[in-house]
């Protein structure tokens, strides 16, 4: 059992330490795909089962310094939670939902002029505005509860209570990100990170953020960039009076947003990363590539899309062939035959079987070919430095994680893992 | 038996190089070490591997123990990856992938289904309706009314309108001959709504009423309807739902109810469709009663308007003609009542020798059905 060490550059020396990415594709998608089977045939129940086994998966995948990461939670205390959480969220949201209508109705009905149509907007998106603060209650929750159950080389992850106090920042910041057009975003960014960092802990050793806000910037680049662009560019083509510029500017800024958003994602990380220490001496570096996460998500959509058209394909001809076959001995035999309601009820059931498959494969297939991928992408360009400090942290005490997260499933804020 | 192996003792991060064997008895490992202070015994019955592990060619071991945190067991970990040691382990140790539940467990899942499903419900059956029928009656005349005009112009998109008010029928005769149908209904009627009636041109034998006495009659229904009591009728029932505010409280309570339903079947393959089919029960459940009662409603209005309530059996046993009664099963999903039941009510409604006096003459009756031109 001997680990390979692999220094890598950020400080190179035998104290640095980069993980490595083991789960292979194919074993992801059975269990994926077994798992998502009996979630349908539960009616949605083995759902909890089925993230939990993907965990455990997924965190087995990662390997540092030689030993496995492990992840502990339970499909049954997720189950619990997710009931808890709706006996809270069935009460709130139904009340809310409920007099959001009224007021809808009563204030500000037909959108028979534009403004009314504005109102109504308005009255609809404060359904959204009483669910968020739950929202980020939820995600927080989430995040203490998957640190609460992972464990490396036996030690617990952990993370303080301080779900409604993250609630409240994140409105705070997020509102104030929202009012300055999204300029003051990487100070959300910056402040609910470190948050949520400064309450991580490994053991007995604590995570803490460094860096400065204002050092997220750089990768936001690509978000100024098209908007800049954009506005100028528009202005400028109006006024010199070019149209051909001014059609093709909106297209190619939409594009280069996107992937600028993506970049900001995936190079903010990176930097927070970089600045993350544990317990004051254990020191972290991330390099990922946006251009290699772009590539891989789109890589993997387009072969899941391929996959999904060829069997959908061969699947649909199948049946056609059969059914065309079954619809003429039902003309040629009495029309009221068991052949004539053979002729309709197969075919809808075999478009129900044939709609239900494509989803439980693509689920599953995404799991295989895009959030691995990319996972293993984050997992390989990370490096841990000081290593040989972390032998000496000491265990901390099980966190009972009320909920299980069980908010954030009710919500469907689950996202992949 | 005896392999080479890595130990984590659950307490600190250190790794421990150790030497695992057989105990002398065969009931337990003994786990060795330079590092560790002392030599350490595990039971092979207390024996238990990880779960769904990506790496196959080793075994991560622990032991059963009694209930400290989430998992039962021991926090240290013993991690193998001799293949002879693993086989053997394999092959000897049935108990290695056994799922230990804390006892107790079943009831406390029982009780938290039970709990939350209980909530559920009593928001779904109780408060929801409750607080629509409370809230119904406190949306603006002229709001509700703006809402009913809004449901009925989506209608008429679904029937197939290519504009707004495209499928109206209003020929002159015809709608003076409704007018005085409805006049006479509403004349008996004491409504605090204003009622706006519409008749759209399609072969659908139907009516219906929206929010705010938005009632509309589709111009099928006067063609198979066969007299003008029973479109009377017809109207007599549609506004026992504008009396009783019916479409409004359906709206409101759906809204509160299919918000809650979507958090309860969550975003699993089929979850919407889930969703549809519980909202749908729990929708005829209402809609069931609420058209029992508005049948109620016609027949003493009908009664006090000097037309027979008898005239909705005959509409009921057009339909019937029309699609067959739904027995059994099925009915449960369907919005309305048995015919049959409804029938036979509206029949013993009717006193004996009761004496109406004729709805529309011969001539108003011939251009109603004209309305449509």
């Amino acid at each position: 059992m001997t680990a390979p060490v692999t220094p890598t550059d950020p400080a190179p020396g035998a104290d640095t330490a980069a993980p490595r990415y083991t789960g292979e594709g194919g074993a992801l998608f059975g269990l994926a795909l077994r798992t998502a089977v009996l979630t349908l045939l539960t009616l949605g129940i083995y759902r909890f089962w089925a993230k939990t086994r993907i965990r455990r998966y997924i965190w087995s995948s990662v390997q540092l310094d030689g030993t496995r990461f492990e992840y502990t939670g339970t499909g049954l205390e997720k189950f619990l939670g997710f009931l808890v959480a709706v006996v809270i969220l069935a009460i709130y949201l139904g009340l809310v939902q409920l007099l959001l209508a009224f007021l809808g109705l009563s204030l500000f009905v037909t959108p028979e002029s534009p403004g009314a149509a504005l109102a109504q907007g308005v009255a609809f998106s404060l359904t959204g505005l009483a669910v968020l603060p739950l929202v980020f209650f939820a995600q927080y929750r989430a995040r203490r509860y998957k640190c609460g159950r992972t464990r490396w080389r036996g030690i617990r992850f952990g993370m303080e209570k301080a779900a409604w106090g993250y609630a409240l920042r994140a409105l705070l910041y997020y509102g104030l990100a929202l009012l300055t057009l999204g300029l003051l975003w990487p100070l959300a960014t910056w402040r609910l990170s470190r948050y949520m960092i400064d309450r991580t802990w490994f053991g007995d050793a604590r995570f803490t953020l460094g860096g400065r806000w204002t050092g997220l910037y750089p990768a936001m680049t690509h978000i100024l960039v098209p908007v800049a662009l954009l506005v100028g560019g528009t202005a400028f083509a109006i006024l010199s009076e070019r149209p051909a510029l001014a059609a093709i500017l909106p297209p190619v800024a939409a594009i280069w947003l996107v992937i600028g958003v993506v970049h900001y994602r995936v190079q903010s990380f990176a930097y927070l990363t970089r600045h993350t220490t544990l317990g004051g001496t254990v020191g972290f570096d991330a390099r990922p590539r946006t251009g290699t996460v772009i590539r891989k998500y789109v890589g993997g959509s387009i072969l899941i899309a391929l996959a999904i058209g060829v069997v959908g394909g061969l699947l649909t001809s199948f049946f056609g062939v059969l059914f065309g076959g079954l619809m003429q001995m039902a003309e040629a035999g009495r029309p009221d035959g068991a052949a004539g309601a053979m002729a309709f009820v197969l075919p809808m059931l075999a478009a129900l079987f044939g709609y239900l498959a494509i989803l439980l494969f693509s689920g599953a297939a995404a799991y295989a070919l895009i959030v691995q991928p990319i996972l293993a992408h984050y997992t390989e360009t990370l490096a841990v430095s000081d290593v040989a400090a972390l032998q000496d942290i000491r265990q901390r005490a099980a966190d009972r994680g009320a909920d299980a997260e069980g908010f954030a499933d009710a919500l469907d804020l689950g996202g992949a893992i | 038996m005896q392999a080479f192996a890595d130990f984590y003792d659950g307490e600190t991060a250190t790794r421990h190089p150790v030497h695992v064997t057989l105990g002398p008895d065969r009931m337990a490992l003994l786990i060795r070490g330079d590092t560790l202070p002392q030599p350490l015994r595990w039971p092979l019955a207390d024996l238990r591997a990880l779960h769904d592990q990506s790496d196959r060619r080793q075994l991560v071991l622990t032991r059963h123990v009694e209930f400290r945190d989430e998992t039962a067991r021991d926090p240290a970990r013993l991690v193998v990856d001799d293949p002879d040691f693993m086989a053997w382990l394999r092959a000897t140790r049935p108990a290695l992938d056994a799922r230990d539940v804390p006892r107790g467990t079943g009831r406390r899942v029982a009780l938290w289904i039970a709990g939350a499903l209980a909530a559920v419900g009593l928001m779904l059956f109780v408060i929801l309706p409750a607080l629509a029928d409370t809230l119904a009656r406190a949306i603006p005349e002229a709001r509700e009314a703006a809402f009913g005009r809004s449901v009925v112009a989506q209608m008429e998109r679904v029937l197939g309108a290519e504009r707004m008010g495209g499928l109206d029928c209003e020929a002159p005769a015809g709608r003076a001959a409704l007018d005085r149908m409805a006049a006479r209904l509403t004349g008996a009627a004491d409504l605090d709504t204003q009622v706006t009636l519409r008749v759209l041109d399609h072969e659908m034998v139907n009516a219906f009423a929206a929010p705010g006495g938005q009632v509309v009659i589709l111009r099928g229904l006067l063609d198979e309807a066969g007299s003008p009591e029973t479109v009377a009728a017809v109207l007599a029932h549609e506004l026992g739902h504008v009396a009783r505010r019916d479409p409004t409280r359906a709206a409101l309570r759906t809204a509160g109810s299919v918000g809650l339903l979507g958090l309860v079947f969550g975003d699993f393959a089929g979850g919407a469709a889930m969703l549809l089919v519980a909202e749908r029960l729990i929708d005829a459940r209402y809609s069931q009663d609420a058209e029992e009662a508005a049948d109620l409603y016609a027949h003493e209005l009908l009664a006090r308007a000097d037309i027979p309530p008898a005239a909705l059996a005959q509409m009921f046993e057009r339909f019937r003609e029309l699609d067959g009664d739904t027995r059994g099963a099925f009915a449960h999903l369907m919005s309305h009542p048995r015919l049959g039941d409804r029938i036979a009510a509206a029949r013993a409604a009717t006193p004996e020798g009761f004496a109406g006096r004729p709805v529309l003459s011969p001539a108003e009756w011939r251009a109603l059905q004209d309305i449509c031109g």
